[in-house]
């Protein structure tokens, strides 16, 4: 037995390292994910990508500033932010309406809606097929804690994975560790919104709800993390099995996190 | 490779990746540039030491990213001994197949991650992913991978990346 192993000793150590590492990875899925090295990698990586993307962002303002029409980019940029603070006051209202009907106090929603938050740029965006996060510009020395959602005016980005001085990794709505409580806008059912990289999965959704394509879905504010009433993601696709007690349900994010540049996190 | 090509690549691969490479993506996806990096290993040097930079870069974008540590550095290994095999026997660096390669290990990557999601977690909408973002992630990453070995091709780059005792197999 030990003169086999002797030799084909390349062999099993490469067949003992893929048995590690595949033993590594399904611990995670009971334990959840292990942390080590995580800070001093984020450190490393957010000085560089603090570097280039300092860099690129200046030859990007250069450009936009004074080689292309100045007038135009700061009438663009205003008539942005304008439709963006439109956006989000049609989503709260909608919110604010249906709150009414069931007799809530609007001033405790409008409390929990507009938290005080810190405003962030977004350094780099990670590229892995198991994963989703960025980068933002703030961490633990500008308050930013463990947990805290990542929002835009449009709806939810994510929330605070990691965080360092200058530094924070945000892991995004659709990173398959991700999960936030959930509520169908129209008949106020409640789920939870999983990640799957492209897009998410609501799970645990009885057989018998009514779910439809086109449904928005807003946090619910039970996981403690989220504050209630935000956009999360419109419904998609709608399956059921008949053997299953459950339905399929797939969900596209509101926000499209390819294109955002800046982001607000919330405080409280 | 070199020591010091190792060192440069290990310590500035994720920042110009999740910093440089942003602006360069189409509808949010972006070329895999540790993917390639563990491919040019591959061709450049053998199956065993790409195995191994497969192993150690794909460790560095699991504690980069929020996934499982080890998924990547597992399904990177696979993607350096495979390329170090092809490397040996059928392909060089300046091959125009290495698109298709590129773009069949980055293919091949993203069903296995998608395939361990579905047993994880389940629900796992799989055309979707599928037309969304694995294919067309397939194809930008053997573009961009091509790109980077045409720029490589040239006899002095290779020397000034490689060991002598694998500049020999030039």
């Amino acid at each position: 037995m030990f003169a086999f192993i002797g030799r084909n000793k390349k062999v099993f150590l490469a067949l003992t390292l893929v048995v590690f590492l595949f033993w590594l990875v399904t611990t995670q899925v009971e334990s959840g994910r292990f942390r080590f090295l995580e800070r001093p990698v984020l450190a490393l990586s957010g000085f560089f990508e603090r570097i280039t993307s300092g860099a690129y962002a200046s030859l990007e303002s250069v450009w936009d500033r004074y080689v292309f029409l100045v007038g135009t980019h700061r009438e663009n940029l205003r008539l942005r932010d304008d439709l963006d603070r439109v956006h989000l006051e049609n989503q709260l209202l909608q919110e604010v309406l249906q709150e009414n009907e069931r007799l809530r106090q609007i001033i405790a929603f409008r409390k929990e809606a507009f938290p005080s938050s810190i405003g962030v740029r977004i350094m780099g965006r990670q590229v892995s097929p198991a994963s989703t996060t960025i980068t933002i510009s703030k961490g633990s020395d500008n308050g930013v804690r463990m947990d805290m959602p990542v929002i835009v005016a449009e709806g939810v980005v994510g929330r605070v994975q990691t965080t360092l001085g200058g530094s924070s990794r945000v892991m995004l709505l659709t990173d398959p560790g991700h999960a936030l409580a959930v509520r169908v806008q129209r008949n106020r059912e409640d789920g939870l919104l999983e990640g799957r990289i492209s897009h998410c999965a609501l799970k645990y959704v009885s057989y018998y709800v009514d779910i439809q394509e086109g449904d928005l879905l807003v946090t619910s504010g039970l996981d403690g993390i989220y504050p209630k009433g935000l956009p999360v993601a419109t419904v998609v696709k709608v399956t059921k099995h008949e053997a299953s007690p459950f339905q399929t349900v797939v969900a596209r994010p509101v926000v499209r996190i390819s294109q955002i540049e800046e982001a607000l996190v919330l405080t409280q | 490779m070199k020591p010091p090509v190792y060192l440069a690549l290990f310590i500035l691969i994720l920042p110009l990746q999740s910093s440089l490479l942003g602006p360069l993506a189409i509808a949010g996806i972006s070329p895999d540039l540790v993917l390639i990096a563990v491919y040019v290993i591959g061709l450049l040097t053998g199956p065993r030491e790409a195995a191994v930079a497969g192993i150690a870069l794909g460790f560095l974008q699991d504690i980069h990213s929020a996934g499982f540590i080890g998924l990547m550095a597992l399904t990177h290994g696979a993607a350096g001994f495979s390329a170090g095999l092809l490397g040996r026997n059928v392909l060089n660096i300046a091959s125009p197949s290495n698109i298709l390669f590129l773009g069949a290990f980055s293919l091949g990557e993203a069903l296995l991650v998608t395939l361990f999601l579905q047993m994880i977690y389940g629900s796992v909408p799989f055309f979707g992913m599928l037309f969304a973002r694995m294919l067309p992630a397939a194809v930008y990453t053997g573009l961009f991978g091509t790109l980077v070995l045409q720029l490589m091709k040239s006899r002095k780059t290779l020397e000034l990346l490689t060991r002598p005792s694998v500049q020999k197999e030039f």
